[in-house]
């Protein structure tokens, strides 16, 4: 048990072991840690989860958006968008290791279809409370069906529909935390095989899979705010104000 | 009490016959001898949900009591609940280790932090979507502030309230299975203690996702009793939830 | 001072009372004074954004007066607290604002039990309240989701007199209601006021409701200046500057006419004849008469038809008339229904009966007309309850 004090002394620790390598007594001598470890094991985090994202976004963006223009399938798209809310991680990869097998793809299709739904959620709910009359006058104006989503409908609706994405992108890369346990080694393999990297380890991981996500959502928020058009950005302040 | 995280228990299963040994799908004979073993796990996980959800509402309450009629402390208040969701729940019980200990208080402090935004956000949001025109008539009709909020807002604002208590209360469910990162024990750490065994797989997961549908109808029922006066088509509307479409915590 | 339960109604009064938002340069209200009777409806009117609703707000202080004082029974508003003096006084506006979480009679019980009366107190108001808004007592359990616009907006109308609030604050009450509706809403309300007598601060932007419901009409400009406030009558007769006589339109005259009914005017006579009688006496008494045909009618005086110039040249009078008496008025109709109706059937002379039926006179176009233009058009007005409503 570790005493509630000494915990700068831990966190201390963490970070020494994020930078240098250092034996432990689990490994009995053999190095770990270290900022080329660290590296590994995050572009596999970010590797899987990058494929994760992007083949949901392929099949989920498109999908709903078409689905919110027409204004069919709501309850379906609402609904797996809270039914996956439900689905805890762990046994979701444990699923994928015992019954599909160990594996980068496995890991990514499983990370895939966490991320599927709020993206396809929030692209049908973002397309759907675009204001009926703009689309209308639109359509009066003689734009066709794939103008009128291109060139009103998406923009308008790029809020919701990137914090669609920003959700799903932060629900897998948790989820790619635990990835090791289907043979994906991300930085969750810190914390989960805590025998070989020590308790440092395990607090080092924490540290780095908090960092990675923030910076992810960050990223990702400046991205939406560079796609957010003008005037909905002016409409927002002022609404604010 | 509980292992500690890495260790995997090495189980005896030759007892079980033809399915076990072949680790089939799911073998039922088995799952029924030994459900026991998972009664545990289930009362430690139904601690932790119903612990951190009543804490997350309680404060999200108080929040939402205190920004009520200050609006400007809204948005803040919104961004500083949220901070929390970014950080995945895998790193969120290990950080809390040092500096809360290991056990059940710290699983229900994370927990509790996961669900206190969307509490927080539906408590404002059903608050704010009173209508107008019966804030100003019962502000006419001699309401004092306090009693307004009593008799008027805090009931019309129970749908949205109890949606978001939903939600939270699924997501929670899902997220505790890691709470044995913690310490505290729950059904993923029943997962986490047979991970290549299928049957334990499907069982303890599947008892998670039985517990979420539980509690969420549960919820629902609860919402109808507290609301006879909503048409069912707006009642309906509320319980998919349509109005909130945003983050949830990982 | 109006007590818990006060049942006469006291004056309302406006003294200097001005209204400045911070941040704007005009005062929304400016300067403004008038003195409601106790009473009486008082309908301030007056074009979008003229300050009529923030005047009347002022009264139970949901909006605060920043210089000048409102008396209500002699007693200034700023002396009582706020939450107290909007308990006896009533509300009613225009999005109704039941509280859609109770039923009917918890949302008329709400004043009464903010005034803590007990159970069995608040039970037979509640019943009695339904009564005199014409909603059946089964209707006391149901959802406001449940009932009509129509129907809410008259229990919103009972949950302002639960407590019987000597002063009644209404703005635009019956605005989000359809037309039809709202006709029968303002009627219903007026004779409940006739019964009664609250004092009334009515609010609204359409003329033609205020010349209706008020006793005296407070017309506003922007900024809430009072251009003019006087009885209905008063107003459509002599509007006091170029924007009231814009404001009350161009058809002031036939506005009039919704005031009175066909027993105010002087009806003229037409010859009445007999079955039976002799043409000859008939043709006689048409020369020099005011309307120059014959009117048959029988042994009650009851009218049966419009003698032809043929019919006259028979004999004697027969008993089938060649014109239909139509259209056959009431001396109780309301004048301007009456020359509608008249218009209407494009005939020249109407047959106007008493209440049993008897000819009383003729009404022709001339008639109204000659009646606008007489010394007597200036007539005393009756209060808005007891005026003629237009069914």
């Amino acid at each position: 048990m570790t005493p509630p004090v000494g915990f700068l002394g831990a966190f201390g620790d963490a970070v020494e072991f994020i930078f240098n390598p250092q034996a432990t007594r689990f490994t009995g001598g053999r190095e770990v840690g270290g900022l080329d470890q660290v590296w590994d094991l995050t572009v596999t985090h970010l590797e899987v989860s990058g494929v994760a994202l992007g083949i949901a976004l392929v099949l989920a963006l498109p999908l709903g958006v078409v689905l919110g223009h027409a204004g069919r399938g709501e309850a379906f798209a609402i609904s797996v968008g809270n039914s996956v809310r439900g689905v805890p991680e762990l046994a979701l990869i444990a699923f994928v290791a015992a019954f599909i097998g160990f594996g980068f793809g496995n890991v990514a299709i499983a990370l895939m279809v966490l991320g599927v739904a709020p993206i396809l959620t929030n692209s049908y709910v973002g397309v759907r409370q675009v204001d009926r009359d703009a689309v209308e006058a639109a359509r009066g104006m003689g734009m066709g069906d794939l103008q009128i989503i291109t060139r009103i409908e998406l923009p308008l609706a790029v809020p919701t529909i990137m914090t669609g994405v920003r959700t799903g992108a932060i629900n897998i890369i948790a989820t790619a935390s635990i990835a090791p346990l289907a043979g994906v080694l991300t930085l969750g393999d810190f914390i989960l095989a805590r025998n070989v990297y020590g308790d440092d380890g395990v607090l080092a991981g924490a540290i780095l899979i908090a960092l990675l996500a923030m910076t992810v959502e960050f990223s990702l928020a400046g991205l939406q705010r560079w796609l957010t058009p003008r005037g909905i950005k002016l409409a927002r302040e002022r609404a604010a104000a | 009490m509980t292992p500690l995280v890495g260790q995997v228990e090495i189980r005896d299963r030759s007892e079980g016959g033809g399915c076990v040994a072949e680790n089939g799908a799911f073998c039922f004979d088995w799952a029924v001898d030994n459900f026991d073993r998972y009664v545990t796990p289930i009362l430690e996980h139904l601690v932790l949900v119903t612990a951190s959800v009543a804490a997350g509402f309680a404060l999200a309450f108080a929040l939402a009591l205190l920004s009520h009629r200050r609006r400007w402390l809204v948005p803040p208040l919104i961004a500083g609940t949220g901070i929390l969701y970014t950080i995945p729940s895998v790193a969120f019980f290990v950080l809390l280790l040092p500096i809360t200990g290991r056990g059940t208080i710290t699983a229900i402090i994370a927990l509790t932090a996961y669900n206190l935004q969307i509490i927080y956000r539906n408590i404002v949001a059903g608050l704010a979507n009173v209508p107008a025109g019966s804030r100003d008539a019962g502000r006419g009709m001699g309401m004092t502030p306090g009693q307004l909020l009593r008799r008027v807002e805090l009931p019309l604002a129970v749908p949205e309230v109890v949606a978001g208590v939903r939600i939270a209360t699924v997501s929670t469910v899902a997220i505790a299975t890691l709470a044995f990162l913690a310490g505290a024990g729950g059904l993923g750490e029943q997962i986490y203690s047979q991970l290549d065994f299928k049957t334990n797989i499907v069982l303890a997961g599947g008892l998670c996702i039985v517990m979420a549908i539980a509690f969420d109808l549960l919820l629902q029922l609860a919402q109808r009793l507290l609301t006879p006066w909503e048409p069912a088509q707006i009642r309906r509307r509320h319980a998919a939830g349509a109005d909130d479409v945003l983050a949830a915590p990982a | 001072m109006p007590g818990e339960s006060s049942h006469e109604a006291v004056s309302v009064e406006y003294r200097g009372v001005t209204k400045r938002y911070q941040g704007q340069d005009e005062p929304a209200i400016r300067n403004l004074s008038l003195e409601v009777p106790a009473g009486e409806i008082c309908v301030l009117v007056g074009p979008s954004g003229c300050g009529k609703t923030t005047a009347m707000r002022m009264v139970n202080r949901t909006v605060e007066i920043t210089d000048g004082d409102i008396l209500i029974g002699g007693t200034s508003v700023r002396d009582r607290e706020p939450a107290k003096l909007r308990r006896e006084t009533g509300y009613v506006i225009q999005q109704i604002g039941l509280f859609p979480h109770r039923t009917i009679a918890q949302n008329i019980a709400t004043v009464p039990a903010l005034l803590d009366w007990d159970g069995d107190r608040v039970k037979a108001r509640v019943r009695e309240l339904l009564g005199l808004i014409g909603l059946g007592p089964e209707m006391a359990d149901r959802y406001p989701s449940q009932l009509s616009g129509g129907q809410q907006q008259r229990v919103g109308v009972a949950r302002a007199l639960a407590a019987d609030p000597p002063v009644m604050l209404m703005d635009e009450p019956f605005g989000a209601i359809d037309p039809i509706n709202r006709e029968r809403l303002q009627n219903e309300f007026l004779r409940l006021q006739a019964e009664l007598r609250k004092t009334v601060l009515f609010v609204t932007h359409d003329i033609d409701e205020a010349i209706k419901m008020g006793d005296r009409v407070a017309v506003l400009k922007q900024g809430g200046v009072l251009a003019q406030y006087a009885t209905p009558a008063e107003l459509l007769m002599a509007p006091s500057d170029g924007f009231v006589e814009d404001f009350v339109g161009a058809d002031r005259a036939l506005k009039r006419l919704a005031l009175m009914r066909v027993s105010d005017v002087d009806l003229w006579q037409a010859p009445l004849a007999f079955v039976g009688q002799s043409t000859a006496e008939i043709r006689s008494k048409l020369e020099g008469a005011e309307v120059p045909h014959a009117l048959l009618v029988d042994s009650e005086r009851r009218p049966l038809g419009w003698l032809s110039d043929r019919d006259l040249a028979r004999d004697t009078v027969p008993a089938q008339p060649d014109s239909s008496s139509d259209p056959l008025l009431d001396r109780d109709d309301v004048l301007r229904d009456a020359l509608s109706d008249l218009l209407q059937a494009e005939a020249q002379y109407a047959p106007v009966t008493d209440g049993a039926g008897r000819i009383a006179g003729v009404l022709s176009v001339e008639v109204v007309s000659d009646f606008l233009h007489s010394p007597e058009a200036a007539v005393e007005e009756a209060p808005a309850a007891e005026r003629p409503l237009a069914e």
